[in-house]
């Protein structure tokens, strides 16, 4: 690999291109109901790769990993517990692959599917435990920084971060899931958007912002609350649009077009690292890409 | 003692531990229970109604259901001893197989629950088979049926196209539940209803139980 310049080098520069969604691909290509995507990392490399490349193609300078429900805990619920370590270093050959010398790869890491009380019975050290194991396996097989993302609970995002900081002097980006609610922007456990980027910028985020749930015509008018609090570089990765299932199929309301037009919007507001959640796919990034921003 | 403010602090403030000297007092003092049962009801509504609002979020609703389980809890042998119909219904509730989404499904199990509703939560990663088997054994009013992810909303429909073959559609309210989940797919499907949220399942429960 070249001596290429750090992902943080590169926000000084010019805005960011994420990826945008892969489960809701996968699923689109045959994934079998309740299966972990995480196991077409080994049964079907070529639909992960070539998912990667279109993005790349499309303009994305950085994909995620299909790792985001790689962590123990995660895929204990699925009983492939055994196979943590081999699902996340392909995962990462695999986008390896097709990466040129100027694209990056985030090694993602998304919640573990467990709860602290009153909603579960999970622990601190439950999470410490996942994340550590995860990270350190994405770590040791090169990914170029972290994506942490999808988080819901601020408690299990600010132990994500913590301890991939602990593996690895990588990058890490930290992203939380916002509801909107008729009092503003807070997750669903309660924590607001202040809580939500302080925490995470002590917990030593390099990157921090939203994505999920919402779509990008309700994400415009959180990027400005995230940069009230903080000047570290902001991600946007919105769905597109608000599901609909329409006859029997999920749709996403949001055209590749609209998503772009409203991705200017939060460039404008000040994010900096923009990409696609549930519902986009590399038709969006195309869009974006076609902004010259 | 003000019955009502006292229920209301023990639930809304998510105090199991008052909850259920709550309970034990009304018992051991002889007082009329089912004044504290109606002002834990109310209780466990206004939180409902807090959390639509953006309020509460889901820690303290889940602790105001815990509070209401706990009184309710001690309550329940001298209900059950009382009159049997005092509970709202039976509920057999899960997330459909494949899927293995369970913090929607278990709230609304809670809140059911709390509301006083007999509930049998099955989990997640249902099969059809137990759904079925489970709402026949306990004589169900409602099944429930959770799917979190559009692949496995398909599960919603195979049931209730079993129940159909069964000839055991009839027999049973069923409400679908989950993000992907519309009105439209309702009406497709042929179940009898789904709800925004937590809160409003449960009011549509009881709507369908006529209660």
């Amino acid at each position: 690999m070249v001596n290429k310049s750090s992902i943080l080098e590169l926000i000084d520069e010019r805005i960011i291109i994420l990826d945008g969604a892969l489960g809701s691909l996968l699923i689109s290509q045959g994934l079998p109901a309740g299966m972990p995507p995480e196991i077409w990392n080994i049964t079907n490399p070529d639909n992960i790769k070539r998912i990667h490349k279109e993005y790349f193609d499309a303009g994305s300078d950085v994909v995620l990993t299909n790792t985001f429900g790689g962590s123990r805990l995660k895929l204990l619920a699925h009983k492939q517990g055994n196979s943590i370590e081999e699902y996340n270093k392909k995962a990462v050959e695999l986008a390896r692959e097709v990466c040129s010398n100027e694209g990056y790869i985030a090694g993602d890491i998304g919640p573990s599917g467990v709860f602290l009380p009153p909603v579960g019975q999970a622990t601190i050290e439950d999470f410490e435990e996942n994340f550590a194991e995860q990270s350190q396996i994405l770590s040791d097989a090169e990914v170029d920084l972290f994506f942490i993302e999808t988080m819901v609970d601020l408690k299990e995002a600010e132990t994500a971060v913590k301890v991939a900081k602990s593996v690895s002097n990588l990058p890490i980006f930290a992203s939380i899931t916002y509801q909107k609610t008729k009092k503003g922007y807070y997750t669903i456990m309660g924590d607001s958007v202040e809580q939500c980027v302080n925490v995470l910028e002590r917990a030593g985020a390099d990157a921090i912002g939203a994505n999920c749930t919402i779509g990008s015509d309700d994400m415009i008018d959180l990027i400005p609350q995230i940069k009230q609090f903080t000047q570290l570089p902001i991600i946007s990765k919105p769905n597109a649009g608000k599901p609909q299932l329409i006859q029997g199929e999920t749709v996403y309301q949001a055209s590749p077009k609209e998503f772009a037009d409203d991705i200017l919007q939060m460039v404008k507001s000040g994010s900096c690292i923009v990409g696609g959640c549930c519902g986009s796919n590399p038709e969006f990034i195309k869009e974006i890409k076609q902004l010259g921003i | 003692m003000n019955i009502e403010k006292e229920c209301k602090a023990a639930i809304l403030g998510g105090n199991i531990l008052l909850a259920k000297e709550l309970a034990e007092t009304a018992i051991t003092q002889n007082l009329d229970i089912y004044e504290f049962i109606d002002a834990f009801l109310k209780s466990i509504r206004e939180a409902g109604d807090l959390f639509e609002e953006g309020e509460f979020f889901l820690p303290e609703l889940m602790r105001s259901a815990e509070a209401m389980k706990a009184g309710m809890t001690i309550f329940m042998p001298i209900i059950s001893k009382d009159k049997e119909d005092r509970a709202l219904g039976r509920v057999v509730i899960g997330t459909i197989e494949g899927d293995i989404h369970d913090i929607g499904k278990t709230l609304v199990a809670s809140l059911l629950s709390a509301e006083g509703f007999e509930v049998y939560d099955l989990g997640a990663d249902v099969p059809i088979s137990t759904f079925i088997d489970k709402a026949v054994e306990v004589d169900a009013h409602l099944i429930c049926i959770s799917a979190l992810l559009t692949t496995t909303m398909v599960g919603q429909k195979r049931l209730i196209d079993k129940l159909i073959e069964k000839n055991l559609r009839d027999r049973f309210k069923i409400l679908i539940g989950g993000a992907p989940v519309s009105k439209h797919w309702v009406e497709e499907i042929g179940a009898d209803g789904t709800a925004e949220n937590a809160v409003s399942a449960v009011k549509l429960a009881r709507k369908l139980v006529n209660r």
